[in-house]
């Protein structure tokens, strides 16, 4: 069945986008496409709910419903390994600012030791 | 300079290895500690981890010099934190690795740092499984053989011991170094990226102390799971 191909690759693509992922302005504007497509697909459906059967037999599913169900837990899949990359390079970003702020904080610290120290 | 108390005769001991300890509420212990450090070492950094006992009071009157984190960010992210400082001060050669919680013996790291300087070889590792003086007992060891598996099979470095708190490594070893898992996965980060720097490297058996205190903060069979998907995404 097509169906089945189709969500195999689609959630192989998950994995590989959890593991691979990088930040650039190429990924970004993949995701912004896709983001465009989606809506639009959604219009479509919804205006015309008839498409989505023809679509879903083409595939091999059953019903336009389950085609759509389908694509629901893909996309959520998807936006979940998103959040999931984004929160660790926020976390990377985060570390990084407390880390310069006790180094900053441990220098002014030697630095006044040293002064205080110096002979006058 | 920083010596924080010099109060201390400072000709005996060494001054050019700085001691790093990542600090994360061990009030109970860590007076004793330091001070035991102190003893032979002239330079004892701690980096507090957002400590909310008085942990930090307690390590600065043995004679610490303590840096804080803002808040608590993990023991990798503490250790990263030293590694910086410490490669800013310009006469340091050697950076020990000791775990705050009195499980390492200040002797094994002084035994480690004589063998690093005499045969300069830029990384020893401490592990606890090359004599019989450590008693893990049968949960433990199953524990961290799981967690040496992992390690040889992510670094390809044929270690015995791969969750070992101390470790001497050399400026050069420190340079190579940029720990990016804040949390406990750091200890495998560390043999990986110290591997791909093919630095000469060796084990020095060490014993590790299960006190009634260190036996209450243990890690568990499932973290070694954390550790592989921590180190596969990033």
């Amino acid at each position: 069945m097509i169906s089945q191909w189709v969500l195999v690759g689609a959630l192989a693509l998950v994995g590989l986008y959890l593991l691979k992922a990088k930040r650039s302005a190429n990924h970004q504007a993949i995701r912004r496409l896709f983001m465009v497509i989606v809506l639009i697909a959604g219009f479509v459906a919804v205006l015309f709910p008839e498409y989505t059967n023809s679509v879903a037999a083409l595939l091999g599913i059953g019903r336009g419903a389950d085609l759509l169900l389908y694509s629901f837990v893909v996309f959520a899949l998807f936006y979940s390994v998103y959040q999931y990359r984004r929160q660790l390079w926020q976390e990377k970003v985060t570390t990084d600012l407390a880390r310069s702020l006790t180094l900053t904080q441990a220098s002014l610290e030697d630095a006044m030791t040293e002064l205080g120290s110096a002979p006058r | 300079m920083t010596s924080t108390t010099p109060s201390a005769p400072s000709g005996t001991r060494e001054s050019t290895a700085w001691v790093v300890v990542p600090l994360f509420n061990e009030a109970e212990v860590i007076g004793d500690v330091i001070a035991g450090l102190r003893e032979q070492f002239s330079h004892v950094l701690c980096i507090d981890d957002g400590s909310t006992d008085n942990s930090v009071a307690l390590a600065q009157a043995s004679g610490a010099r303590v840096i804080r984190h803002p808040m608590n960010l993990g023991q990798g992210a503490a250790l990263q934190t030293g590694f910086d400082y410490v490669s800013a001060q310009p006469d340091a050669t050697h950076i020990i690795t000791f775990d705050a919680d009195g499980q390492h013996l200040v002797s094994d790291a002084m035994e480690m740092l004589e063998l690093a300087q005499r045969k300069r070889i830029s990384i020893i590792f401490g592990s606890r499984f090359l004599d019989k003086r450590t008693k893990p007992g049968m949960r433990k060891r199953i524990v961290l053989k799981a967690a040496v598996l992992m390690t040889r099979a992510i670094t390809g470095l044929r270690l015995t011991d791969a969750h070992n708190g101390l470790r001497v490594l050399s400026m050069e070893a420190i340079g190579k170094i940029c720990l990016e898992q804040n949390g406990m996965s750091h200890a495998t980060e560390i043999v990986h990226q110290l591997a791909k720097a093919k630095l000469s490297w060796q084990e020095y058996p060490v014993e590790v102390l299960y006190t009634e205190y260190s036996k209450r903060k243990g890690q568990s069979l499932l973290n070694s799971i954390n550790i592989l998907i921590d180190l596969l995404v990033r």
